[in-house]
């Protein structure tokens, strides 16, 4: 049975695409033939940080005319056997493409793969319902900002409503040291407002933003990073293994960091 | 303490959909078209009907027959189909449509659905009747989620950010309230929120507003927010009773 996910957030720049990237690399490793769908027609970025930009030919657009089929505007990754790109025209808006138009896309992938990951564009309107209603199965990214768990917490509301059966969160840019200092939101306290079950936490790291610009997922290094190998057990977590949670509150309860928690006192 | 707003007289009028228990069927009715936006309210119909009726289920017998009453609400074969669906997911039949409107019953016979193309019967528009049944949650109402309910409402679960609970009568919310709470809806002063834990919201109780900040959210025990001549108050649960 294929696997039919959406990765998305509500609000923009939390970390959809990265997930859906590393989420793809990782799965293909662990031997799974993953498609990944760009829903974000106009503004794509999942070619890029996969580094498959220069390979496009066709795109989602050119399928659904009829100009070409499937499997050639599917582009492959050279470095992962496993793993192809589904990519969005840049030159359309979201409205270029219907509901209907993207489950066919779909149908037509699931019957030739395990997994089919659709990267959601922000906002609740015509691109992200295109990208739910395929679905059966939904990600949410969020980050430890208000902002983000709010606009998270809308979007639940709206794939509670629609046929989704499982929804789970990815907490994303997480600042050990300042949850340390009562500056940031705890996973805890997201968890109780979004009542989900939580998929996994990915700490910030700078190294983020260099796997992006190099289109080098960070699961593909040869010596995992942390936000690298949190990835990775993400994706052992949705093959149905358990593996425990990283701390990474450990490491950041130093005394120093309790002493200046005493200091500051509580935000 | 809780600060008080400005009485808010823009409160909108419920309109809502109903579920009505008859005898041996389910009456589903939906509100009239608002004339503002016509016809372009459908999809905020589709969307309150899902939520409204997931919340409610389980409430029915399974495969319960029941007649959708839209009265002059125009909807088409494609929008006809989209409720059986809900009511489908939910293990409901639909099996008869009540409409004034000639279009909605030609629709509604295509699709082979019994059709009562009668005048409008105000009996079954009233949208107080005079006792509605509790209205029983038990999920948690999210942000940019509206429910309202024209008698109690009992809720197991949190009002999050953004999430709005109405009810012409009391609420009682068994969880957190960090959204908007909107008791006696319709003038009722005697109409009261009972919160087990409080986090920064709003109360509203008939035509009165009061802001609970973040300092004054959770005392740690359960509150009741009520009306007295000064304006909204919160009394612990414990005190409540000696209070009235």
């Amino acid at each position: 049975m294929t696997r039919i996910i959406v990765i998305t957030s509500g609000k923009g720049g939390v970390g959809k695409t990265t997930t859906t990237a590393n989420l793809g690399a990782s799965l293909a490793r662990l031997g799974k033939k993953v498609a990944l769908i760009d829903a974000d027609f106009g503004l794509r970025n999942l070619d890029l940080l996969l580094g498959l930009e220069q390979r496009i030919v066709y795109t989602a657009i050119d399928v659904l005319s009829g100009d070409c089929t499937i499997d050639k505007a599917l582009v492959k990754d050279k470095r992962l056997p496993n793993l192809v790109l589904l990519p969005a025209a840049q030159n359309r808006s979201k409205d270029a493409i219907n509901a209907e138009q993207m489950q066919s896309l779909v149908d037509q992938l699931a019957k030739k793969f395990d997994y089919v990951i659709i990267d959601c564009p922000a906002g609740i309107e015509s691109g992200f319902r295109n990208a739910v209603i395929p679905a059966k199965e939904a990600i949410i990214v969020t980050t430890p900002e208000m902002s983000a768990v709010r606009d998270a917490d809308r979007v639940i509301g709206l794939l509670e409503a629609e046929n989704i059966d499982r929804i789970s969160v990815i907490i994303n840019r997480l600042r050990p040291e300042m949850i340390q200092l009562n500056q940031m939101i705890s996973v805890e306290d997201i968890l109780e407002l979004l009542a989900i079950p939580l998929l996994g936490v990915v700490p910030d790291d700078q190294k983020i933003i260099i796997s992006t610009n190099k289109g080098e997922p960070l699961v593909l290094e040869e010596k995992l990073s942390i936000p690298g190998l949190a990835f990775q057990n993400i994706s052992r977590r949705l093959e149905g293994q358990d593996i425990p949670f990283l701390d990474f509150m450990a490491a950041h309860n130093s005394l120093l960091n309790r002493i200046r928690r005493r200091l500051l006192g509580p935000l | 303490m809780i600060d008080q707003m400005a009485s808010d007289n823009s409160i909108p009028p419920i309109v809502q959909i109903q579920l009505q228990s008859a005898l041996d069927k389910l009456l589903l009715i939906l509100p009239p078209p608002s004339k503002a936006d016509l016809p372009g309210d459908w999809p905020i119909l589709e969307h309150a009907l899902k939520t409204f009726i997931k919340a409610k289920e389980g409430s029915w017998q399974p495969e319960v027959p029941v007649h959708l009453i839209v009265e002059d609400r125009l909807l088409d074969v494609r929008q006809l189909q989209a409720i059986a669906e809900i009511l489908e997911s939910v293990h409901l039949n639909l099996g008869w449509v009540q409409t004034t409107r000639r279009q909605t019953a030609i629709a509604a016979v295509t699709l082979g659905y019994s059709v009562d193309q009668a005048p409008r019967i105000p009996t079954l528009l009233i949208p107080d009747p005079p006792l509605a049944s509790p209205l029983y949650l038990t999920s948690p109402v999210r942000s940019g989620t509206e429910i309202r309910h024209p008698g109690n409402i009992i809720l197991v679960g949190d009002v999050n950010p953004g999430g709005n609970l109405i009810a012409n009568g009391d609420i009682l919310i068994w969880g957190t309230l960090r959204g908007t709470a909107h008791a006696g809806a319709e003038g009722n002063q005697n109409a009261i929120i009972m919160i087990l834990k409080l986090g920064a919201s709003q109360l509203r109780i008939a035509d009165l507003v009061a802001r609970v900040s973040p300092e004054a959210a959770d005392q740690g025990e359960p509150e009741v927010a009520y009306i007295t001549p000064d304006g909204i108050r919160l009394a612990s649960a414990r005190s409540f009773k000696k209070i009235k």
